[in-house]
């Protein structure tokens, strides 16, 4: 620290001293005056006594003489100040309320304790520049006890029911550069809190109307105002009252007669807190509209530009926003064409409306319309066949809905082992819950007739729908894809393989709304060639990938191969091999190339050709890797 | 009874010594900064002058310098108050007009005498 070097800036100080000694010695002169009981006039003296202590420690320290005095100096005196300061504090908490009877006499009292209490809370005035008169050039030095680290400007509100303490602390605040609003007391305190924004409240602990600790608790209560940092003022210095402050949610606490030095880095400390905590609340407030975009997105309410303001921070947050921004349009752009997609579907599918059912098979075991079939299905019609069995539509009188049943083969169902199997692979099914995989009920057997209960769909096969339309346009085929590809993808991951991925697994609803049916029914005829014992085909040979049909070693990308053969037929009309024997089938899938579907169909962007192609591909690591991937490709496809 | 016109911007120090001077007898008027000093002072009607050197905006200096030079009438003894204790306040009040000058804190009996010294019939 730097003293002072000019008679003027000295003089400063000692009339910052001089003024509260005046009133200490003056008051306690007069009250001695009229004071009659022995214990006041015991008090008084005391106090006078100390003031005037006081008065010879600065007038020793700072004789008229002087015009220089160090800074070291200046913090020897003001040390030496502490103890008869605190003396005259002492000196009078006894007097306060001694004179109920006379108000005058408690107010002078009070003037004598804020008198002392300002000693300490002087100003060391600013260094006066004295070389300019002599035209010498001294760098100013102004580093004094009150000076320190530059401090942002704040609004801050004073709450103090004493006057003078308003006065020094608005005084003392203001020359640092804050803006302050004093308040007389807690209920004014908590008014303007409320009302005004502040980055700081200074708070009294002793006020009549409502103490401090009150005050603290409401604002701390008040969402309004809980983020507010409070330092409690107060001469109460013992441990339990600071701790009855911290506890209650003050920033901070400040003994009466507080240093200079000791409330600027408080102050200090105390803003670059708020200011901090302000930065991360900022900062997480903009983190929530980042999620909630992300919701936004996931319901597809989501504004594009929505998260402009954040996109603007230039730290990672607003890297992610922008970022974020760009995928949101993307995928919406995606849902946009999904939804052309699939528009284009509905249309197909409306024109191969009035399609007649398909041909049933006379030598599957039939079950009449209007029987009840295991003493809970009533069979309303049958719905189609195929090489499992027959599929009818019926009514479950115990659920009191409409189910889809599906009676199996009875030579599929021969091998206690196979059904086993068969079993473990249905319920693994059942747990698939996707809009577009028709859900697996039950698995029983009634008189010997082994069959499956399933959601009953209204709506037509792709296979019908090729077959009406001989082919579909681009964007029907994507929307079958697309879907095909996510249900893929929900069963892979349940560890469920189709293994008869085909048209006629393939249901499509009034809406375009694709269903799989049939996940894990296949593993029933599963053998190394797709034929059964009795040497009927099961699988399908035209849709099975090369590795299906050689071994029993395949895995989900033999459902990737399947699909590439129903996206074929869509985009085409026709199968990728054509043979009028299944060994024939077997052996072009096996040996030759598929034809270039672009070739066959010039409408067909070179990039879906190619896409179909890679499911095509003989060897599995060629394709796609899964349904999901599968997905991904043909979002990317514009 | 002496009239004394005491200028003082602090609350408390106007208080306590206006106080102080009422139990001794003498009537007293107050201001509360220098320019209202100057105005109840050439109002007129006063024994002296207590004035301190520390005011806002108009300071006791320039105070009793405008006093002195507005003026008519019987001249009002001024004695300045500072709590500044410098070496040179005092020629330099003498200089600006005043009759006489004592420092803070106030020791009562030291002011009443030099009150006493100047008031009119003293001298």
């Amino acid at each position: 620290m730097n003293g002072l070097t000019s008679a003027e800036a000295v003089g400063e100080l000692r009339h910052e001293l001089r003024t509260p000694l005046n009133l200490i010695i003056g008051y306690c002169e007069m009250l001695l005056e009229d004071a009659t009981e022995p214990s006041q006039r015991a008090g008084l003296e005391r106090a006078l006594r100390a003031g005037r202590d006081i008065l010879d420690r600065v007038t020793s320290a700072l004789p008229s003489s002087r015009s220089e005095v160090t800074g070291p100096e200046i913090v020897a005196l003001f040390t030496s100040l502490r103890a008869p300061q605190e003396e005259v504090q002492a000196a009078t908490t006894g007097l306060l309320g001694a004179n109920p009877d006379d108000p005058q006499w408690e107010r002078d009292i009070r003037r004598i304790r804020a008198a002392a209490e300002r000693l300490l809370t002087v100003e060391v005035p600013t260094r006066r520049m004295t070389g300019a008169a002599t035209g010498s050039f001294e760098a100013p030095t102004t580093e004094l006890p009150t000076a320190g680290p530059p401090v942002r400007p704040a609004d801050i509100l004073v709450v103090d029911d004493n006057e003078d303490n308003r006065a020094v602390l608005e005084r003392r605040l203001g020359r640092q550069g804050h803006r302050v609003t004093s308040a007389t007391g807690g209920r004014a305190a908590l008014e303007l809190a409320r009302r005004d924004r502040f980055d700081l409240v200074l708070l009294d602990v002793l006020m009549p109307d409502l103490d401090g600790l009150a005050v603290l608790e409401q604002l701390k209560a008040d969402p309004g105002t809980r983020d507010i940092p409070v330092i409690m003022i107060s001469a109460l210095d013992d441990v339990a009252s600071v701790v009855r402050c911290i506890e209650r949610g003050a920033e901070d606490h400040l003994p009466k007669p507080f240093d200079p030095v000791l409330l600027r880095a408080r102050i200090s400390a105390c803003l670059e807190k708020k200011r901090l905590r302000d930065v991360e609340l900022e900062y997480l407030r903009e983190v929530d509209r980042v999620i909630e975009a992300a919701s936004a997105v996931e319901s597809g309410s989501y504004v594009v530009g929505g998260l402009a303001e954040v996109a603007q921070r230039d730290d990672a947050l607003g890297r992610l926003a922008r970022v974020f921004d760009t995928m949101a349009n993307q995928v919406r752009a995606r849902e946009d064409r999904l939804r052309d997609q699939v528009a284009e579907l509905r249309k197909e599918i409306e024109a191969a409306k009035g399609a007649t059912r398909e041909e049933t098979e006379a030598n599957a075991p039939a079950l009449p319309e209007g029987q009840v079939f295991a003493g809970r299905y009533q069979i309303l019609e049958e719905v189609g066949s195929g090489g499992m069995g027959m599929v009818y539509r019926a009514f479950d009188q115990v659920l009191g809905e409409q189910v889809a049943i599906k009676t199996l083969r009875p030579e599929l169902v021969r091998d206690p082992v196979a059904i086993e199997r068969f079993k473990s692979e249905i319920r693994l099914a059942r747990h698939i819950s996707d809009r577009h995989v028709v859900r697996t009920h039950d698995f029983g057997d009634h008189d010997g007739t082994f069959y499956l209960t399933m959601e009953y769909v209204e709506g037509i096969t792709v296979r019908q729908l090729i077959d009406q339309r001989g082919r579909l346009g681009m964007a029907a085929t994507i929307a079958i894809a697309t879907q095909l590809a996510q249900s893929l993808a929900v069963a892979h991951g349940e560890g469920v393989i189709h293994r008869d991925i085909k048209p006629q697994n393939l249901l499509l609803d009034a809406n375009g709304v694709l269903k799989v049916m049939d996940f894990g029914v296949a593993r029933l005829g599963n053998t190394s060639t797709g034929l059964t014992q009795a040497g009927m085909l099961v699988g399908t040979p035209a849709y099975m990938a090369p590795e299906q049909i050689a071994s029993d070693n395949f895995d989900a990308r033999a459902d990737l191969y399947a699909a590439g053969v129903v996206l074929f037929e869509c985009l085409t009309g026709r199968l990728p091999f054509v043979a009028s024997t299944p060994v024939g089938m077997i052996a072009k899938t096996m040996m030759e190339p598929p034809p270039v579907p672009a070739n066959l169909n010039p409408e067909i962007s070179p990039a879906l050709s190619a896409l179909v192609l890679r499911l095509l591909a003989k060897e599995p690591a060629a394709r796609p890797a899964s349904g999901a991937e599968l997905g991904r490709l043909l979002a990317e496809l514009t | 009874m002496p009239k004394i016109l005491l200028v003082e911007d602090n609350e408390m120090n106007r208080d306590m010594l206006s106080r102080r001077l009422q139990r001794k007898g003498y009537e007293i008027g107050v201001a509360v900064d220098g320019a209202e000093g100057v105005a109840m002072a050439l109002a007129g009607g006063w024994d002296l002058i207590l004035m301190d050197m520390s005011l806002p905006e108009i300071d006791g200096w320039e105070a009793t310098r405008r006093i002195r030079e507005a003026a008519t009438g019987p001249r009002v003894p001024i004695i300045a108050l500072t709590a500044h204790a410098m070496s040179g306040d005092r020629e330099k009040a003498m200089a600006a007009g005043c009759d006489d000058y004592d420092t803070k804190p106030v020791e009562l009996d030291r002011l009443l005498g030099k009150i006493q010294a100047l008031l009119p019939g003293n001298g």
